[in-house]
């Protein structure tokens, strides 16, 4: 099947019933999405279908066919041949809130689609959106310092 | 500036070779453009280091092998490589260990990049990372070796310009004279062409604290960028062109053994290329990792049980048998005071848990005729490369393991099994083989935090003042699994397991602490800070039954028995710096209240206090005021990092995490049974920083300390019950 990814086509040669997360990971090299639990609980592999927040590895591949995947390979932009980063990725590192940096993937991602449908978030409902992404480093508190500010960098980028 | 793919970048520089030279350094030979590497082994003084190799001090390689421990080098667009094999597992220590580089070298923080080394250059470092000790241990000779290199470039410098070394100042990656500083020569520059580099005959001078420009300051992480964009690569991601997939076949229970193992139909699943069964391990390689899976599941196992074990077996084998313990801790006259006194007596009870680290172990390996190249998530790449050699009966020169990046460690890739498991597949097949397991192997076969049970009995004078106290405590093995059966008949008590288990009240004079073995019939071991969150919780527990027993402030109570020692002082400030943030001691709203801990570890003093309120028949925690000394502070933003996250990692034990066995088996496959914590239980944390002495402590551990131990006191201060195992469960 062909699977459209951060604007390009890839042609797989995976199952429809085959996770998403190992086609990307695996079949198709791109391994900034992370496997964590396989289950849909901590949120590790989350990934854009058509800009929806999906755990990519409770995912069929199906189910993204002829819809447009966003991973986290797909945030940065090329601008004079240097790379700009998006704001979220911005936010989380004028934050400094990485630590293993395992989960950081899902967590923007998630803060993504959410800041997307939600640009001016309160704290609580910053909360909510994020709280079912696990950090197991216990970065939390930075976590919604950032997200607070990449709401702002969006704004602002938004004009 | 972050190196992409380190793996790649070392491979073009194994050829080097070493010249042994004075004060335990090596002159790396045939550096491109005539720069300069070097390197040292410490403990290791140059004249052994040149017998041992057959070498006079400074004489030229004959023929022997030898390789620095780490090593730095001048690269053209004089930025400064800094090669060592300490991994970045979140903790931040590859930021760290630039600054102590970059201070000494006096290079602009980010032309100096940390790369890991691999064993293949020999390099010696058993120990691994991990313990909080990788600062610590390298704060002295990382600097020393960083003022060398400045000093040899400050020589050829002078050399080049005709002028006295002395005449030159280093500053910003150049050399200026000091007559004229409008003319500058780079390290690079100063590096070029150079071949006859030499140790200065002293040890360098190295800078007072005082005038250090960037230790001390909250530098950015180096890994962020690369960490942030995904192209940072950790065990799982690692890559190589027509790699396989491995699975390997798990024992239905932790006391299970493989009696027989046949191919069944595992040939005919699709995307199976081949099936491996040698002596007790059997598994399948494939084309994806779902068909190395489907391949397990058409293997004919053949298992014998062995024993059953429930959770009933585990806790009544933990349990302290009065009088059997080491003594690891004793100060005057314990045994008979408490004799002599009406003494209060309590027990206190935590549970086995898991490491839970979000990457689950991973290896790539790649077994050819020549050498064995391994990509590991590993916090010991070392310990990695002697499995290897001794599972494949190889020379352990010809394995090479880099340790990539890893999604957390928490001890647990102190010793992972992976590894080796990749290594046997690959060595079958000959083909490249990576292995990632899942959620449920990392749950069910590995190593488990041990579960502890503490004694505390102590005697109050008619002042309320300890007379004396003592901790019995038996816990599961942590280190002891891991050593020569030997160190442990000659440690008699497994340190890890003690760890945080002795009063560092000074002012106490009859303190006493015995540590037992509880040997169980499953795997236990380590466990980030070890014993520390399960003995402080008992020891600060019990302190605040202490107070409350006789009437006095836990705050007051803890302050009158330290000493003036500077180390009890050090803990006296960050006690009282912590209340006083929190402002311990004032009425809070209504149906809040406070409670306080302390610890000590690795010489790093903590002290915490927590506010908690109960919603629906639940404990709530509000905020963590937090007071923590770790000596020198390296990178403030990075100890800040690490004290929230240490917080939050001992919430989740606080409140969640609980591992229990059935019928001889780990009861959780995933995180639906054994939840962590999430955004929405972490409270407000506030981090006051206090600094002191001329050497930094540990950091990745200590604060895990006191928090779970402080939320009790609180939850007891509010609703007068006393918790007394973790979880913490109201009833």
């Amino acid at each position: 099947m062909d699977l459209k990814i951060n604007d390009q086509f890839y042609s797989s040669q995976a199952e429809p019933s085959d996770m998403l997360l190992w086609v990307i990971r695996d079949e198709l090299g791109l391994t900034g999405t992370k496997f964590g639990c396989g289950a849909g609980i901590c949120g590790a592999c989350t990934i854009h279908v058509d800009g929806v927040a999906m755990r990519s590895c409770v995912t069929p591949a199906a189910a993204a066919e002829g819809k447009a995947i966003t991973t986290v390979e797909g945030l940065a932009t090329t601008q004079d041949d240097s790379e700009r980063l998006h704001p979220v990725q911005e936010a989380f590192i004028e934050a400094q809130v990485p630590q293993c940096a395992w989960c950081m993937n899902g967590q923007m991602m998630t803060a993504l689609a959410f800041l997307q449908a939600n640009p001016k978030p309160s704290d609580d409902e910053i909360t909510a959106a994020m709280g079912n992404n696990y950090c197991r480093c216990g970065c939390y508190v930075r976590i919604k310092v950032a997200v607070a500010r990449a709401a702002e960098l969006m704004e602002q980028a938004n004009g | 500036m972050a190196k992409e793919n380190p793996a790649k970048e070392q491979a073009a520089k194994d050829k080097r070779r070493w010249r042994v030279s004075r004060r335990g350094f090596l002159i790396g030979l045939g550096v491109v453009g005539g720069g300069l590497a070097l390197g040292w082994r410490f403990g290791l003084p140059a004249a052994r280091l040149g017998i041992a190799n057959g070498l006079e001090e400074g004489g030229a390689p004959g023929g022997a092998e030898v390789s620095p421990d780490l090593w730095f080098e001048v690269n053209p667009d004089n930025t400064v490589s800094l090669y060592l094999m300490k991994v970045e597992m979140g903790q931040g220590v590859h930021t760290a260990l630039a600054q102590l580089a970059a201070e000494e070298l006096e290079l602009p923080f980010e032309n100096l990049q940390v790369i890991p080394a691999s064993t293949a250059r020999g390099i010696e470092d058993g120990f691994g990372t991990g313990g909080s000790t990788t600062i610590s241990s390298l704060f002295t000779p990382l600097r020393e070796g960083a003022a060398t290199l400045r000093l040899m470039l400050q020589a050829k410098a002078a050399e080049k310009w005709s002028v006295e070394p002395d005449n030159l100042v280093a500053m910003n990656g150049s050399f200026f004279k000091q007559a004229n500083p409008e003319e500058t020569m780079t390290y690079a520059e100063a590096a070029q062409g150079v071949s006859d580099w030499e140790i200065p005959k002293d040890k360098p001078e190295l800078k007072g604290i005082r005038e250090f420009a960037v230790i001390g300051q909250p530098m950015q992480r180096v890994d962020f960028t690369e960490k942030l964009t995904g192209r940072a690569v950790y065990g799982y991601d690692a890559r190589v062109d027509g790699m396989l997939y491995g699975a390997v076949a798990r024992p239905p229970r932790f006391t299970a053994t493989l009696k027989q193992a046949s191919e069944g139909t595992a040939r005919a699943v699709k995307g199976v290329v081949d099936v491996v069964i040698e002596d007790d391990f059997a598994g399948v390689v494939a084309t994806s990792r779902g068909a190395a899976y489907r391949g397990l599941e058409a293997l004919e196992l053949d298992w014998d049980l062995g024993e059953t074990y429930q959770q009933a077996d585990i806790d009544a084998l933990t349990q302290v048998r009065p009088g059997e313990g080491v003594v690891v801790q004793k100060e005057g006259r314990v045994a008979a005071k408490l004799k002599s006194a009406t003494s209060i007596r309590a027990e206190y009870h935590s549970p086995m848990a898991a490491h839970a680290h979000l990457e689950p172990q991973a290896a790539l390996v790649e077994v050819r005729s020549d050498r064995v190249i391994a990509q590991v998530s590993t916090q010991s790449p070392q310990l990695v490369r002697d499995e290897i050699a001794e599972a494949l009966k190889r020379k352990k020169e010809d394995v090479e393991v880099t340790a990539t990046y890893l999604g957390g460690g928490f001890g647990r890739r102190l010793n992972v099994e992976v590894a080796v498991e990749a290594a046997r597949l690959s060595q079958a097949i000959g083909k490249p083989v990576h292995i990632g397991w899942n959620r449920s192997e990392e749950f069910r076969h590995g190593y488990v935090r041990p579960p502890t049970h503490s004694v505390l009995e102590a005697a109050l004078d008619e002042t309320g003042k300890i007379q004396a106290i003592r901790h019995e405590l038996a816990s599961g093995d942590v280190a002891f699994p891991f050593l020569p059966a030997f160190l442990s008949t000659i440690f008699g008590a497994d340190f890890g397991a003690w760890r945080g288990g002795r009063f560092h009240y000074e002012g106490i004079e009859n303190r006493e602490v015995l540590s037992q073995r509880v040997k169980l019939p499953l795997k236990t071991g380590w466990w980030r800070g070890l014993g520390l969150l399960a003995n402080t919780f008992a020891i600060e527990s019990f302190m605040d039954e202490l107070a409350h027993a006789s009437g006095q402030d836990a705050l007051e109570f803890r302050l009158r028995h330290l000493s003036a020692s500077d180390h009890n002082q050090r803990l006296k400030r960050v006690l009282e710096s912590a209340a006083e943030a929190a402002a311990w001691g004032t009425t809070l709203a209504e149906g809040r209240a406070h409670g306080i801990a302390c610890s000590t570890d690795t010489k790093t003093v903590c002290a915490q206090v927590a506010e908690v309120s109960i919603e629906e028949s639940k404990v709530r925690v509000h905020k963590i005021t937090t007071a923590i000394d770790p000596g020198l502070i390296v990178n403030p933003d990075g100890v800040k990092a690490q004290t929230q996250g240490a917080i939050v990692f001992g919430l989740s034990s606080t409140f969640f995490e609980k591992l229990t066995i059935q019928d001889s088996q780990f009861a959780p496959q995933n995180f639906d049974t054994y939840p962590l914590i999430t955004m929405k239980e972490t409270p407000e944390i506030e981090v006051i920083l206090r600094q002191s002495g001329e050497e930094p402590f540990g950091m990745g551990e200590p604060p895990l300390g006191p928090v779970a131990a402080a939320v009790a006191n609180a939850v007891f201060a509010l609703t007068g019950q006393r918790l007394r195992s973790l979880p913490l469960t109201l009833s």
